[in-house]
């Protein structure tokens, strides 16, 4: 149990300590590189040798990025944006950004402006993913990113090493969701808020090293017995949900979440990259398995139903959709979605945030209120 | 057997309620302090509610706190959260009732009832001043009147000047460019209203419509809001007896089921 507790209080401290990880690992004299959501080849960085370094904003008030983007901008590049102004990523040695939803479009373009030090890489996929021509074009994409990535490196980046970096995320991403099903039975001892920030750490560790320390958090929990579940059951979803106030609400009011489709969670690792193929391939076509996430093209809005799905196999008693303010993929998704869920009895709450968010008490309000109704 | 007092507390952000009832039914006390959370007016509306229903403290059964700054009531046996409140009192006075649309100083909400009085879906607006009892307030202070005359001022209109704008600021500087080309004031009063009742009509449909509708909050008072809205809706509006208290009458039905 103590172990249990000193492993995911580990895992809670670099969640929380994004600057300080970055420090450690260049002061092990290794490059890093900034990963700006969604699904960068980001097993590129690690294969070269480089350690990848997971920029989705932060809890903070934003000031300089307000020369860059509008007010009311969605939150998570304000954020990042504005930390990279003021100099908090210093040290990286350039920065993925992916052109996956139009306020992401503007980004690389604000951060050449605004953040003059660190170097831009652009991570464009086809829109239409799943069509051949569309999986030869993210592939063609990510081969280009390669030779970037080497530049940086110094290295070549063979394909045994691209190979075993496939390994070592593919095995982090079983780890993980094994961890979100054992949290989910054991969630007198995994917080809501353990949960997410023992998921967040890998964004800011080397991956095998995340699996590692997540395993024996695993094991242990593996081997308690399961618990009676006694709070409401919920899926979340959404591009985010680690905000500490919404996660001590949603735990203060009983919920368990019993399984989540979130982009920064569940969606970014229940689809493997395959160990049996090229392994750029295999990278362009995980991209073409991801499911769950409004970022990506999908006009059969398969998201919608795969999110009814987990929320019938789980015995879900509601789902809670975390709707990052001022995102339009989230937004299409929504009323199709509600729809969905309608018609299947699942009852569904939205609610909105954002990472400059202070004041809780309307989300507070529809939670108890949501409880209540469940 | 002894009578059995409740107190139900509704500390919003703008004013703090308050409601005394008598075995589960009858209003004994209330009040109404224009002072929300945070501030001493729940403390105020507490010891009014006292007064006007002519008890001592020590003689209610419990006390059930809602509202915005429910958590904050340190005498609450209860907290429960306003619409949980609202929705309990609707049912309690008008069981009938299907659909509640409370529109407060600070905020819209609109909920879906069942048959048995459970709140079934809800809706919020979102941190907007716009359809609220805000945006009146702001108008009402450009056209140098009080809010309580804006429902006469209506009545009296032979037209409608629309306000285009939703947004509060904007709305603002229309209503002012308006005043400066000498509008007819009735008529800016009902297109002011008819402002409110098309947000808060959006809210209520993208819940669905299903009637009988109630309304309650402050700005049910403006018989213009509620006659615009229930053009909008294409459905009549039933303004709740104790639309202002509503909220505070449902936590002291609360805390009288606890008793029971
Ligand atoms: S998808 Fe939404 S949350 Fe993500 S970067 Fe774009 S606007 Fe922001």
């Amino acid at each position: 149990m103590s172990e249990i507790r000193k492993n995911l209080d580990e895992l809670k401290r670099i969640a929380e300590s994004p600057r300080a990880q970055l420090d450690r690992v260049l002061s092990e004299g290794k490059k890093a590189i900034g990963v700006i959501p969604y699904f960068a080849p980001e097993e590129l960085v690690y294969a070269a040798g480089m350690v990848p370094f997971g920029m989705w904003g932060a809890e903070t008030q934003v000031t300089e990025s307000k020369r860059y983007y509008p007010a009311f901008y969605c939150s998570i590049l304000h954020t990042a944006l504005d930390l990279g102004i003021k100099g908090e990523f210093r040290g990286l040695s350039a920065v993925m950004i992916p052109l996956t939803c139009d306020s992401l479009k503007g980004m690389g373009t604000n951060w050449r402006f605004g953040v003059k030090d660190i170097p831009v890489i652009d991570v464009a996929y086809a829109q239409n993913r799943t069509i051949p021509a569309g999986e030869e074009f993210t592939e063609s994409q990510f081969k280009k990113i390669r030779g970037q990535v080497e530049e940086i490196a110094g290295c070549k980046i063979s394909d045994k090493a691209l190979s075993e970096a496939n390994r070592v995320y593919n095995a982090n991403r079983k780890e993980c969701l094994r961890f979100t099903e054992l949290a989910a039975s054991h969630a007198r001892i995994v917080s809501l808020t353990d949960r997410a920030l023992a998921l967040k750490a890998r964004y800011f560790m080397e991956r095998d090293a995340h699996t590692e320390l997540l395993r024996k958090v695993n094991d242990e929990l593996a081997a308690m017995p399961a618990e009676q579940v006694k709070g409401k059951k919920i899926v979340t979803t959404g591009i985010i949900a680690d905000s500490p106030e919404l996660l001590s609400i949603l735990q203060e009011s009983g919920f368990v979440i019993a399984a989540d489709q979130i982009t920064h969670e569940s969606v970014d690792f229940r689809a493997l990259a395959d160990e049996t193929i090229d392994p750029v391939k295999a990278l362009a076509r995980r991209l073409n398995d991801i499911k769950g996430s409004s970022v990506l093209y999908d006009p059969a809005k398969g998201r919608n139903t795969e999110l009814a799905q987990i929320a019938k196999a789980c015995g879900a008693d509601g789902v809670l959709w975390v709707l990052t303010k001022f995102c339009d993929p989230e937004e299409f998704d929504y009323v199709p979605a509600k729809e969905m869920l309608d018609a299947a009895g699942i009852p569904m709450l939205q609610i909105e945030i954002d990472q400059q968010m202070v004041n809780y008490e309307q989300v507070r309000t529809a939670i108890e209120t949501f409880k209540d109704i469940l | 057997m002894a009578d059995i007092f409740t107190l139900g507390i509704d500390m919003g952000s703008t004013a703090s309620k308050c409601v005394i009832l008598k075995n589960g039914r009858e209003v004994v006390g209330s009040s109404i302090i224009d002072s929300g959370a945070g501030t001493t007016g729940p403390q105020r509306a507490f010891e009014a509610c006292l007064k006007d229903a002519g008890i001592e403290q020590g003689q209610l059964s419990n006390i059930t706190a809602t509202g915005y700054g429910r958590n904050s009531f340190e005498a609450a046996d209860f907290v429960i959260s306003e619409l949980s409140a609202h929705t309990l009192g609707v049912h309690t006075m008008y069981p009938q009732a299907r659909t509640l649309l409370d529109i407060g100083g600070q905020d819209a909400k609109v909920m879906s009832i069942g048959e048995s009085g459970r709140l079934e879906n809800f809706l919020m607006n979102d941190k907007c001043a716009a359809g609220t009892g805000r945006f009146l307030e702001v108008m009402a202070r450009i056209l140098e009147v009080g809010v309580a005359d804006l429902k006469d001022l209506d009545a009296k209109a032979e037209g409608t000047i629309s306000i285009s704008s939703t947004c509060t600021v904007f709305a603002e500087s229309e209503v002012i460019s308006q005043l400066a080309k000498e509008a007819d004031i009735p008529s800016l009063v009902r297109g002011i209203n008819a402002s409110v009742a098309a947000k808060a009509a959006s809210l209520v449909k993208r819940l669905g419509v299903k009637e009988p509708v109630y309304m309650t909050g402050g700005v049910a008072r403006n018989t213009g809001v509620v006659r615009a809205l229930e053009k909008e809706l294409g459905t009549e509006i039933t303004v709740s007896e104790i639309q202002q208290i509503n909220g505070a009458y449902g936590a002291a039905v609360y805390g009288y089921g606890k008793v029971r």
